[in-house]
């Protein structure tokens, strides 16, 4: 997963939910060096709440990710964020920084 | 080719007439024939104690034990019979260097617990050492799955005793407790965790124990020999501070606030617990965590609690006796009040 262009991980999960595997695969998908580069805030819900589990990413063009992890799985989220750092990477080349 | 030998029909005959049979019966062993000795009476009534075909360390096992796999699930399912408190923990690509400090301070804020519970004295259950037995460590998800499973569903009968004589009975040749098993891994006398009872037991996949949800991904486990809320909370205190739990000043441990260790614990996630084959999930762990005084408090606590009820239940007790007491008295004197002229009676006869 490209990582380069993020700037904002939230995050907020029960981990004890089935569909919180993706939002903590999501985070270990990080490289060691994440939290320098970007700020990531995770929060963890109790067992019992039901709260739906949230992952919003920001990159550095500004643009926001609410990705619907009810639907979505690592794979799908890994796509999406390819995909949008993929555009920023071309654009970045061609600028020629 | 060697030179041909002359024999003559005479040579032969002389040999044959020496009758020289001793020398022949060696040459022909196959037709020998010896005569065995009877077995001995002892042997004919009961059978001889089972042999055992494999070392009584390595019981056969189901799947091949020379893999790293199957040796990991052996060592979890023997972790988790041991440790009845086990903090998890998601770790996101920790480097070693921050590893080596978080452990280091672990075991330092651990050390510290310790020489305070010696320092507060108590009993030797609460001096044993426990900093040393606190272990955090990396699992391999899907195998400690598989060993949890095990640990959970797999309750071999505990009655199973070797089917051997009494190693002190005069007719056992050996002291060794040899159980009458057959070296093949089907076998359902095998009871380990690693049979193949423990793998069928384990293999249905409509059995839950709670904590299925936590086991993906990269996991750590920091486990106690014994249920201790004081040491758990120094480890809550310095691998998931939060305002209940507050990690140590800076004036306190300054170690403890090096960039090795801060950005190591950024990257930690305490996930849940288990806590004597219960799940527990954060607030959970840190509830168990927050017992004052351990478990010598909670001890304390319900004395004191069962103390209460003791004097209470003795003052109903003691009531109930008491009226039945007053009810009975009363009866008494009203039946003394009726009873006047009988007693005169009596004094009559008396007198007569």
């Amino acid at each position: 997963m490209i990582t380069k262009f993020l700037t904002n991980v939230s995050t907020t999960f029960n981990p004890f939910s089935p569909r919180a595997k993706t939002a903590r695969n999501f985070l270990a998908l990080l490289p060691p060096n994440a939290r320098s580069t970007m700020k990531v805030d995770v929060k963890m819900l109790p067992r019992t709440s039901k709260e739906p589990i949230r992952l919003s990413l920001k990159f550095k063009d500004g643009k926001e990710m609410d990705l619907d992890l009810q639907k979505l799985k690592i794979g799908d989220v890994e796509e999406e964020v390819n995909r949008h750092s993929r555009g920023l990477a071309r654009q970045e080349e061609l600028s020629g920084n | 080719m060697p030179p041909r030998l002359r024999l003559e029909p005479r040579h032969l005959r002389v040999r044959i007439s020496s009758a020289n049979h001793a020398s022949q019966q060696c040459c022909y062993a196959s037709v020998a024939t010896a005569t065995t000795p009877a077995p001995p009476i002892d042997q004919t009534i009961r059978s001889v104690p089972p042999v055992l075909r494999y070392p009584t360390t390595q019981p056969p096992s189901y799947k091949p034990p020379q893999f790293r796999k199957s040796q990991l699930h052996r060592q979890y399912a023997s972790l988790l019979r041991s440790t009845p408190l086990m903090l998890l923990f998601q770790h996101n690509n920790l480097r070693s260097v921050e590893w080596m400090a978080i452990r280091r301070e672990l075991v330092t804020a651990l050390r510290k617990v310790d020489a305070e519970l010696a320092a507060a004295g108590g009993s030797a259950e609460s001096n044993a050492a426990v900093a040393d037995s606190v272990k955090a460590q990396i699992l391999q998800t899907g195998i400690f799955a598989s060993a949890l499973k095990v640990v959970e569903f797999y309750h071999p009968a505990q009655d199973q005793e070797p089917r051997t004589p009494h190693p002190s009975d005069p007719a056992t040749p050996t002291s060794a407790r040899i159980p009458d098993t057959h070296p093949s891994p089907a076998d359902p006398r095998h009871t380990h965790s690693l049979s193949e009872a423990a793998h069928r037991a384990a293999a249905d996949r409509k059995l839950r124990h709670g904590l299925e949800p936590l086991l993906s991904g990269p996991l750590m486990a920091v486990t106690f020999p014994t249920v201790t809320p004081q040491h758990l909370a120094a480890v809550l205190r310095t691998l998931a501070p939060n305002p209940a739990f507050p990690a140590p000043r800076r004036r306190a441990v300054p170690s403890y606030h090096e960039p090795a260790v801060q950005a190591g614990l950024a990257k930690l996630m305490l996930l849940g617990a288990r806590v004597e084959g219960r799940v527990f999930d954060m607030e959970g762990a840190r509830w168990v965590g927050g017992i004052q005084g351990g478990l010598g408090g909670l001890r304390g606590q319900l004395v004191a609690m069962l103390q209460g009820m003791g004097a209470g239940v003795t003052t109903a007790l003691e009531g109930a006796g008491r009226s039945l007491y007053f009810t009975m008295e009363s009866r008494r004197m009203d039946l003394a009040g009726e009873g006047k002229p009988k007693e005169e009676g009596a004094e009559a006869k008396e007198g007569a």
